[in-house]
């Protein structure tokens, strides 16, 4: 009974398809199971997975948000110009006091546009997606900014502990897992253990439900959209510092990925749906295949066209999950069943 | 609402039967604080209101549980039990174990077979009602409120539920019940209180007043329920309707039933009997893997519901607000549409103004009270609404009609008067087939009537030759013959 149920859990189907995948990958070329890759794979995840993160609250409400990717762009570039106007020559920590509250900020205009004019987010931060990057390009800053402090210097290998690797060379857990790890807990105790996180699903599973039980839902929306923006602009800060320029059209065309990312974790786009354990899987999957397609030898021109297959493909499989799993399920505990025969005959 | 008065008393099942907008919702509604009332006063206990709120009413222990049962489909049963509780007693953390606890010891007062860690959205609609009621119980409620709780249910659960809240009257909890189904209001509550037109008509005893009577005082008006004449359909005729050999596994196997002109085929049976995969299979819904339909002897494939609107079938389907209209679009659109999208008349463009006429007749030909007929069908009530889905049916001339439950959630008037239309169309020798779960409406309409049971016909009666006691009586008999399979 409970081996079904951890095996009903779209988490652990992912998680399997993930090896599964890894594996198929590693048979064509070995190199790609190595530390290193793992290492890469989990440093390339970072800010997709904090954007993923971020997103989750706003997504299990129902709400479809585009505009995180302007968010992070704006916030870090703002960040990165006044700082760099006050002299600030520190590390990370000043960047992400100064760009995760204008995050913040951004993220609560958004929501409470929508919130009062009763729009739906979608098409508020449409807008917004394009009002951003606007703002950044004719306000901000038309070119890439390589300026960087020097705290910020060499944080692309601001590792945890390294190893030697004989392909890569010098590589090692980066930093910015750790980050995620830490942001990751703190969502997954709000939305389990607080009364007002599970407002979130509540909400999403039925909107009249979560007025009568008394939560404020343009509440939950205004702190969903902070959480949103503040780890947007985390991201933006990392990716920049990590990428060694602040970029004006920082992870523009990304969104789309990160909310692939998402759906691919088991989260619902009509909201209820999701969980972080799932988010971080989906993140992970996706970096893997692109990571992986460079390790089979696609071309890059066709790399895109692959990924979209795959995608489509994963879906429609989730989508007929219900006939392939229980099938699945059913020969596997025939399979449990005739063992435990067995070893008693 | 004017001037009405009720009085319960605790540990009292009182029923609240009206027709719709008599005033049952408004009334529910002040009681759960959603309405404020302009004159008049609450007593709870010793305490008097003017007016309660939302909030207050959850204090003094009024809970209101709604058709809907107002559950989240994606969280789990005691979740969805314990988490508003959770929510008003001020706590900001969950301990999982002690959610579970108490939800469980809500939940066990009333049933031990729903597992606690299930999602709702996978649960049946009685086990969610159940819930809804786990609900109410842990949030101290002394008066449940339970607004039309036998809609969705099967003749089975309804049995279930009634002993259940026999139970929780005699724990001492008070319960209205809120229903237009006389029958069951008779048997399930101590004391029955009618309303019309915002008027209290009647409240007494429910052991003191028949059936007829509180039909007379919930529309204002005698209906007719005499039993369906006997009337000759001529056994030499050819058939309509030649159904050989139907079976689409695992819904229904192997039915054979020949339908006459001008006669009322009625085929009954529980929930999942398979009689309402058969009326889906009838119009090209579903398509069953054997068998053949003959219309008037020729062989006719029915492959999709385009085919049966060609042939002269026309449906009637069970859930007319999903299923049979288009809530915001007006009677006329809602007539014309088969017509056009059927292909009974190919045209590339169409001018709506020309149709209103032919929505007008509609209107004007089946009663329906609305001012005209570019009213959106949402403003309608129940009844009316089902006399559109009618109009829809009847105006592509159909020569059988298949009707799934073509009655359900609608007053007694507008059922009295849809049977009458039913018994109108079959003496202008249509074929109808009839599928329903509602005894008394089949004994009255119906010539003949088609027991179906774990997908297979398994018997046939004639309304003449039974009561509704003996048709309930094989409904349930059969039931437990499936539970001893």
């Amino acid at each position: 009974m409970k081996i079904k149920k951890v095996l009903n859990k779209h988490e652990t189907m992912l998680f399997l398809t993930i090896w599964i995948v890894s594996g198929v990958i590693g048979t064509f070329n070995p190199a790609f199971l190595s530390l290193a890759t793992v290492f890469e794979i989990l440093r390339g995840s970072v800010p997709y997975a904090l954007m993923g993160l971020g997103i989750l609250p706003v997504l299990l409400l129902g709400e479809v948000d585009i505009s995180f990717v302007g968010i992070a762009a704006v916030s870090s570039l703002v960040a990165h110009t006044l700082l760099r106007r006050w002299g600030y020559v520190g590390g990370l920590g000043g960047y992400v006091g100064l760009a995760m509250p204008i995050g913040v900020v951004l993220g609560v205009i958004v929501s409470l546009i929508s919130g009062f004019f009763k729009l739906p987010v979608f098409a508020v931060s449409l807008g917004f997606w394009l009002m951003l990057y606007g703002f950044n390009l004719f306000f901000i800053s038309p070119e890439m900014r390589f300026d960087l402090p020097a705290g910020l210097v060499g944080f692309y290998s601001n590792f945890l502990f390294k190893i030697r690797d004989p392909v890569v060379g010098e590589t090692g857990l980066h930093v910015g897992v750790f980050y995620v790890l830490l942001c990751a807990s703190l969502i997954w105790t709000l939305l389990r253990y607080t009364i007002y996180g599970r407002g979130f699903y509540i909400t999403g599973g039925n909107k009249e439900v979560a007025f009568r039980t008394g939560y404020n839902i343009i509440s939950l929306l205004c702190i969903a959209m902070a959480i949103n923006g503040a780890l947007a602009a985390f991201a933006g800060v990392l990716q920049c510092a990590y990428k060694r320029f602040f970029d004006p059209i920082l992870f523009r065309g990304t969104e789309l990925f990160v909310i692939a990312a998402d759906v691919i974790g088991g989260v619902s786009i009509t909201g209820g749906r999701g969980s972080v354990v799932g988010v971080l899987l989906g993140v992970i999957f996706i970096q893997v295949v692109t990571r992986g397609l460079i390790y089979l030898g696609v071309a890059p021109t066709w790399q895109q066209f692959t990924v979209g297959v795959l995608l489509t493909t994963f879906f429609v499989i989730t989508g007929l999950r219900g006939q392939i799993r229980r099938e699945f399920i059913r020969k596997l505990t025939l399979c449990v069943k005739r063992q435990g025969k067995n070893e008693e005959s | 609402m004017d001037d009405v008065s009720l009085e319960i008393s605790q540990g009292e099942i009182l029923g609240l039967v009206g027709e719709n907008g008599s005033g049952k919702s408004t009334l529910i509604k002040i009681l759960s604080g959603i309405y404020v009332p302009d004159r008049g006063h609450i007593w709870i206990d010793t305490k008097c209101y003017k007016f309660l709120t939302p909030s207050q009413a959850i204090k003094e222990g009024i809970s209101v549980i709604y058709q809907d049962f107002a559950l989240c489909p994606n969280l789990t049963v005691a979740e969805n039990i314990a988490i508003a509780q959770w929510m008003f007693s001020g706590k900001r953390l969950i301990n999982w174990r002690n959610l579970y606890h108490a939800a469980a010891k809500s939940l066990s007062r009333l049933t031990d077979h729903i597992p606690l860690d299930v999602e709702v959205g996978t649960l049946s609609t009685a086990d969610k009602q159940i819930v809804a009621i786990a609900r109410a119980l842990l949030e101290n409620a002394r008066l449940i409120v339970m607004d039309e709780p036998t809609t969705a249910l099967t003749e089975k659960e309804i049995v279930t539920l009634f002993s259940l809240l026999r139970k929780l009257r005699d724990q001492g909890i008070t319960i209205i019940f809120v229903s237009h189904k006389l029958q069951e209001v008779k048997q399930l509550c101590d004391r029955i209180v009618v309303l019309r037109d915002g008027r209290k008509m009647f409240d007494g005893s429910a052991q003191e007043i028949d059936l007829p009577t509180l039909q007379v005082y919930m529309t204002g008006r005698v209906i007719e329920t005499t039993a369906a004449m006997p009337r000759e359909v001529s056994t030499l005729q050819p058939p309509l309707l030649r159904v050989v050999g139907l079976s689409l596994p695992p819904y229904f196997y192997n039915i054979s039933f020949e339908l006459k002109p001008g006669e009322v085929l009625g085929i009954t049976g529980l929930l999942g009997s398979g009689r309402r995969e058969l009326a889906l299979a009838l119009v090209g819904i579903l398509r069953p893997i054997s068998g053949a339909i003959y219309i008037e002897g020729k062989q006719a494939k029915i492959q999709h519901i385009w085919d049966a609107w060609k042939n002269g079938i026309a449906y009637i389907p069970e859930d007319r607000i999903t299923e049979g209209l288009h809530l915001p679009c007006s009677i006329t659109a809602n007539v014309i549409l088969p017509i056009l999208a059927g292909g009974f008349q190919r045209r590339t463009f169409f001018k709506y103004s020309q149709y209103k006429n032919v929505g007008e007749e509609w209107r004007s030909k089946l009663n329906i009270k609305a001012p005209t007929a570019e009213t959106p069908v949402k403003n309608l009530s129940g009844g009316n609404q089902q006399r559109v889905v009618l109009a829809k049916g009847l105006a592509t001339k159909p020569k059988i009609f298949v009707m799934n439950c073509p009655t359900m959630g609608i007053d007694v008037g507008s059922k009295a008067d849809i049977h009458k239309m039913i018994r109108l169309l079959s003496a202008n020798g249509l074929g109808i087939v009839l599928i329903s779960d509602d005894v008394p409406e089949l004994l009255q309409t119906c010539d003949r009537i088609i027991i179906l049971k774990n997908g297979k016909i398994a018997s046939e009666i004639s309304p003449q030759l039974t009561t509704e006691e003996k048709l309930y009586a094989i409904l349930l008999q059969e039931n437990k013959n499936t539970q001893q399979l």
